[in-house]
Order: structure tokens, then sequence, then C-alpha cells
């Protein structure tokens, strides 16, 4: 298999909260990889680390103080960089058996450091798109100028007329409607799914290797989330793009997506092919995927006015973090044998099935590894 | 069976947006017919569903039929009393039955007050209990919507998304209310939590026979909790009937493509057919509808597939003649000239 596009080993990001005087685990410990042309859907909770997943490979975690740690390579253009390369110099990390508890950063070097090792990267090699498109827009600029202006930075197209044309014609792409007279419109004129297409065009017109996709339907009307949801397949269809999809709603991963990761409290707790993870006969399942899966309405519980299977408790507090499985407190399928490990010891991303893993002391194949 | 609790009819919001000197000074601005003409009813201890796009006018007639913004025309009658024009002293003893849960987990919850105090407030809104009195009550509330009594001393600001949420629900219940609005009660949860509060909800219908007028966007959840299921569109009500027939026999085009637009895998065979028939056709056409263009006749019609399967037929862009809700028979009202 080629090597991944994207390759994210261990990867920590934790901020510091003043108030709690402790560490927020937003992502712990978490290795992914995308593989050049396919989309991996990363799903979860709020809270879950998806988003700060994202945002680390994106260079754009800032908070101060806080630690990001492990590796995020790019492949791309021959090209190979560990984009936290040497970031580790600028911050000393203080651990007592295996948890942060102080950093000494020096804030200002490893800002301008990170900000150089995403030079030529960001907005060219991976692009994004966000949640709130119009937050996203520069709000005193057109949406034409906007697109001119990327398409002038990042791509060979560097003349005025030339890329006017180009940005009309991915105006089209995205299937806006006149798109000769959208390109003079500010973002403010244009309704919520139309700000959404701007910026798709927009993270695609420099023609990136990777995209992030950070919950790019939230928000958004049902008639005109599916409406998002189609174009973005089409485009994947048509681009062939690599992409990085997040999103809390898995009837969007699951169309969009060819690999699933379930993230839990800051880590990746199931991942495979979503044909298979998500598949209705799927056995081998993390008992919190299932239980996300059974806590959405289906036809049978609408038609037997059935109660919803809910997940009991709340979403994990990735400050205390448990010693043991971090969804041992909300799980359902303890059982006598495993119940000490689980309490105990925190599970491994176990392999069940080829390229199907799952971080739980239920499955033999974790058991074996442990 | 059992008694109409709330009933609306013909009900009307505008609100006028004036914009820049000339207006203002001469007092004409444009005016928004958030809610233009809707009537439907609520039976006791029944769940009726409101569903549509954002800005289709579905919270404007949650805040309206409680008196929340006083409606422009029509007539609302709760509990066989018409409501449409008291005076804020006279609602206020009805206020005690009709409450709302709004979309915002911190509506209603002071930053700077405790949990007991929050509910202690709300349970002395309308009486003086005894200390005891509100002690036993701030129990009850936390048992019935299954808070830890230790939460009591946190603040807001302590609690989680589906603790606000509950609490919330407590400080809404601590008036002993009969109709309750529950305007996007989940929207602002994690799909974990969603389910915890559905259920909540739903036991507490049962228990303490409320009633709620269910305001939402996610259509699974709303045919799960509702019997009846009203479909709106640019401050119309397009189509209503019970829950199941809505879902699994829409008649309007446009409750057609609401429901196949959930990428979900249990859509129906009716929605899929009418998915697949428009999927191609409104892909460009399927701008956002818009106040200020309204159309006349339908007002569906610029997005209606079957409008243009028909050839643009003139009925529907006829001025005189916009649709009216009829009856196609098991309770089930649709307006549309072909549905």
């Amino acid at each position: 298999m080629d090597a991944p596009l994207l390759a994210i080993e261990n990867l920590r990001t934790y901020f510091y909260s003043r108030a709690k005087r402790a560490f927020i685990r937003s992502v712990d410990g978490v290795s992914l990889g995308v593989a050049r042309g396919e989309t991996l859907g990363i799903v979860g909770e709020s809270g879950s680390g998806k988003s700060v997943t994202a945002l680390s490979a994106a260079g754009l975690v800032t908070a101060a103080p806080g630690v990001i740690s492990g590796r995020i390579e790019l492949r791309s253009n021959g090209a190979r960089r560990n984009l936290l390369d040497g970031l580790e110099n600028y911050a000393r990390v203080t651990e007592q058996d295996g948890r942060v508890v102080a950093v000494e950063k020096d804030e200002r070097g490893w800002r301008k450091h990170a900000e150089k090792l995403m030079t030529g990267v960001r907005g060219k090699e991976i692009a994004m798109i966000f949640q709130n498109p119009r937050s996203a827009l520069n709000p005193y600029s057109t949406i034409g100028k906007q697109l001119v202006e990327t398409i002038r930075l990042h791509t060979n197209v560097k003349g005025e007329s030339e890329a006017k044309e180009r940005a009309i014609h991915w105006l089209e792409r995205v299937r806006i409607d006149s798109p000769g007279l959208r390109f003079d419109n500010f973002p403010f004129g244009l309704s919520g799914g139309m700000c959404q297409r701007a910026m798709i065009a927009m993270a695609l017109s420099a023609e990136p290797s990777l995209l992030i996709a950070d919950e790019p339907t939230t928000g958004l009307d049902a008639t005109i989330q599916s409406r998002i949801v189609d174009l973005l397949a089409e485009l994947k269809t048509e681009t062939g793009i690599t992409t990085l999809l997040i999103s809390h709603d898995i009837s969007v991963i699951q169309r969009l997506s060819n690999r699933i990761a379930v993230m839990y409290g800051g880590t990746v707790v199931e991942t495979g092919r979503v044909a298979e993870v998500l598949a209705p006969e799927a056995k081998l399942r993390h008992p919190y995927t299932a239980a996300l899966l059974a806590s959405v309405p289906t036809a049978e519980t609408i038609r037997r006015k059935s109660y919803l299977q809910a997940i009991d408790g709340e979403v994990l507090d990735t400050i205390e973090v448990p010693r043991g499985c971090r969804f041992y407190g909300r799980c359902n399928r303890v059982t006598e044998a495993i119940r000490e490990n689980c309490a105990g010891v925190e599970p491994p991303l176990g392999e069940v099935a080829p390229g199907h893993k799952v971080r739980c002391w239920l499955y033999p194949a974790v058991e074996g590894k442990a | 069976m059992s008694r109409t609790i709330l009933e609306v009819t013909d009900l009307r919001k505008h609100y006028s947006q004036r914009r820049g000197l000339v207006s203002m000074l001469t007092g004409q601005g444009r005016v928004i017919p958030a809610v233009d003409g809707v009537s439907f009813y609520l039976r006791e201890n029944e769940t009726v569903g409101l569903v549509g796009e954002s800005g289709c006018g579905k919270t404007t007639i949650g805040r309206t039929v409680l008196r929340l913004s006083d409606p422009s025309g029509g007539r609302i009658v709760f509990d066989g009393r018409d409501i449409t024009t008291l005076s804020r002293a006279e609602l206020r003893p009805l206020r005690r039955e009709m409450q709302m849960i709004f979309q915002d987990l911190d509506a209603g919850l002071n930053p700077k007050m405790r949990v007991r105090d929050i509910l202690r407030e709300a349970l002395t809104v309308y009486e003086r209990p005894s200390d005891a009195g509100i002690a036993s009550r701030i129990r009850e509330l936390m048992e019935q919507v299954n808070l830890k009594e230790s939460k009591l001393s946190n603040f807001p600001s302590e609690l989680s998304g589906g603790e606000k949420r509950r609490v919330g629900i407590a400080r809404v219940l601590a008036v002993r209310p009969r109709l309750i609005v529950a305007d996007e009660p989940t929207s602002a949860l994690d799909i974990s939590i969603q389910a915890q509060v559905v259920n909540l909800l739903r036991d507490l219908q049962k228990d303490l026979g409320l009633t709620y007028l269910f305001i939402s966007h996610d259509l699974p959840i709303v045919e799960l909790v509702s019997q009846k299921v009203a479909v709106m569109y640019l401050g119309r009500i397009v189509e209503m009937g019970l829950a199941e027939r809505i879902a699994h026999q829409p008649r309007h085009p446009y409750t057609g493509i609401l429901w196949s637009s959930l990428a979900d895998k249990q859509t129906t065979e009716v929605s899929r057919r009418v998915r697949n028939v428009t999927v191609e056709r409104e892909r460009r056409a399927w701008g956002v509808f818009d106040f200020e263009q309204p159309a006349s006749g339908c007002r569906f019609a610029p997005r209606c597939p079957l409008y243009k399967d028909k050839g643009r037929p003139a009925v529907c862009t006829d001025p005189a003649s916009e649709p009216q809700l009829r009856d196609v028979g098991h309770g089930h009202v649709v307006a549309c000239h072909f549905a």
C-alpha cells in the first residue's frame, strides 16, 4: 500500500485551563492515516477531540499555554514533512507517570516556528472548510475577490483576468447559480448554503493535496445539508481529492467516507472501513459506536413508539481522564470477566479484523496483545 | 376523546422592518409575514410536531401561542378561553399553565444563581410555599428530571449540556404547566444525550399528562414523539396529519423533499421516489426561500418539482388561488393543487 498522504502519529494536543488549573486533554494519543484519494471520516460528540485533531493537522492550534506533540506527516509533491518538526524544542513538558503535569513554553519562539512550518502548507497543501461559512469568509470583500486572491496566491495562475475566469469556473463547479453575478456579491448577500459552496470553491481553488472539512453541514437546514453532502460527493468523484471529514453526524460520514474513525474522550476507539464498521450486522463493534448508532431513532423504534436507547451518563470530561477505559462509566457491555481490566487499564486499539481496529477489552484480539 | 387544550385559528404574525430614513419617517416598511394564517389544535396529553426549515415561522408560532409575542391577527383559545387579546395582568395566572422550553440551553438559567436557587425562584413565582414545602418540591423535581441532588449547589456553568437541559425542564415543571412548547429541545445537545432527553420528555408526558407542541427540524425525533405533525413552509402549514402518514405517505411535494433530505437509510419508499424525480431537477433552482420576493399563488412553486413536471400550470402562480389546506382523508390535510 502507498504511504498515506497524511499520517498522524500519537498526536497529543492539550490545553491548559486556568480556571481548573489542569490540562484539558483534548487529543490524547491519536494515530490516524489518510491514504491518497480516500476520505477518512472522524465522528464523535462534542469534546471528543475530533475538531482539535483536524485543527492540529492544519496548524491552527495556537492557544497558549498548550502542548502539542507527536508527528503529523504530510507527503505531497514528492516532499515529506513533519508539521510538528522541531516544535518540541520550544516547550519543556514535565510528566509524571504518563501524565503531563507542567509545561514551560517559549510561546513566541513556538509560534514563530509553527508559522514557518505551515508556510506553503496551510491553504496550499491543506485547505479547510469550516462549520460556519459566513464567519470564515471576509465580510468586507466580495466572494470573487477572495477567490481570485486564493487562486493567485496558491496556483500558477497569476494574471488578474485569468484568475477571475478560473474563479467563475470554480463557482460554477460548486453549482452556484449565475456565477458571473455572484462573483460580485459580498458574503452577507448569500444564504448559508451558498456561503458554504463559496467556501468549498475557495478551498478547492488552491488545488490542495488534502481537504479538511470540519462539520461542513452542521448548522445548515436539513434540505440544504443534503445538497451540500450531494455536492461534496460529486466533487469527490470529480477531483478525487483526499479528504479528512469531521462530523458528529454518522449519516454524513457514512455517505462520504471510505474509512471511519470513531473518537471518544480524545482517543480513537474504533477505526475501519465504513462498510465494515457501520454494517448493520457488524458484531465486533466498540460499545460506544454501537450505542451511538442505537440512539438514533430507526424506522422500527418509530413504528413501535418505543424508547430510544440512550447512553447513560455524560460525555467524558477530558480533564480527569480515568485510568481504565474512557467509556467504562457509560458502557453497558462490561462483563465480570473483563471488569477489572476495564476499570484499571486503558485497552489498546487492537485489530479485530484486517483493517478494523477496536479499543475494547471485549475482543479477543485485544486481549491477546495485552 | 380528550378535550382540546389549545386551538389556534388563522394565526398571523407580521414583523415590520424599517430601513432607512424615508421608511422611518413615513412609517412604512416592509412587512414580513413570519406566520401567515395558521390553524391547528392540540388535544390534552397529545404531542403535535411542528417541522420546517429555519425561517419558516415555527418558533414564531410557539412564541405567539404563548403570547410571548403578540399576534397580528387570528385567534388563540387556551382551555376554552380566548387569550388573543388578554392584557398582561390577565395573562399572568395563565402563564403558569403554558410554558416554553427554549432551544438555548442557558435560557432561563441565571449564571449567578445555583441550581437550587433557580428552582426555588421558579417555585415561588406563583405561590408562597413553606421552606419545607420548597425543599420537598425541589427534591421531587430533581427526581423527575433524573438529576442527582448534589447538582443543586452547582452553578449553570458547572453543568454539562444535558444537565443544563434537565435543569431547564425542572424549572418549567416547577409551576406545574399543562401545555409545554418545546422549541428544538434537543438540537443543542450531543447525540448520546439527545436520546436521554427525548425519553425524559416522553416519560414526563405520561406521568404528568402534559401536552406538547414539539418544534424541531429533526424529523425522525418528531415522528417518534408526535401523534400529529404539521409541516410549515414560509409561514404557512402546507401539510398536517398523523405522524406516520406525514412521514411515510406525504402528499405535499415539500414534505417529500424534507423527509428525503435526511441522508438517512430509513427514508421511505415514497420519499425515495420523490427524491429521484427531483434531485436532478431542483439542484440548480434550489435556492433558499425568501420573504423578500414572495411568490404569487403557491409559495412553494418556485422550488416545486411538481410544478415543473406539470409544465408550470398557471393555477400555481395565480395570485388569486393560493392553495388552501384540504382534507384528503384520515384527518390528513394538504395545501397543494395537485397533491
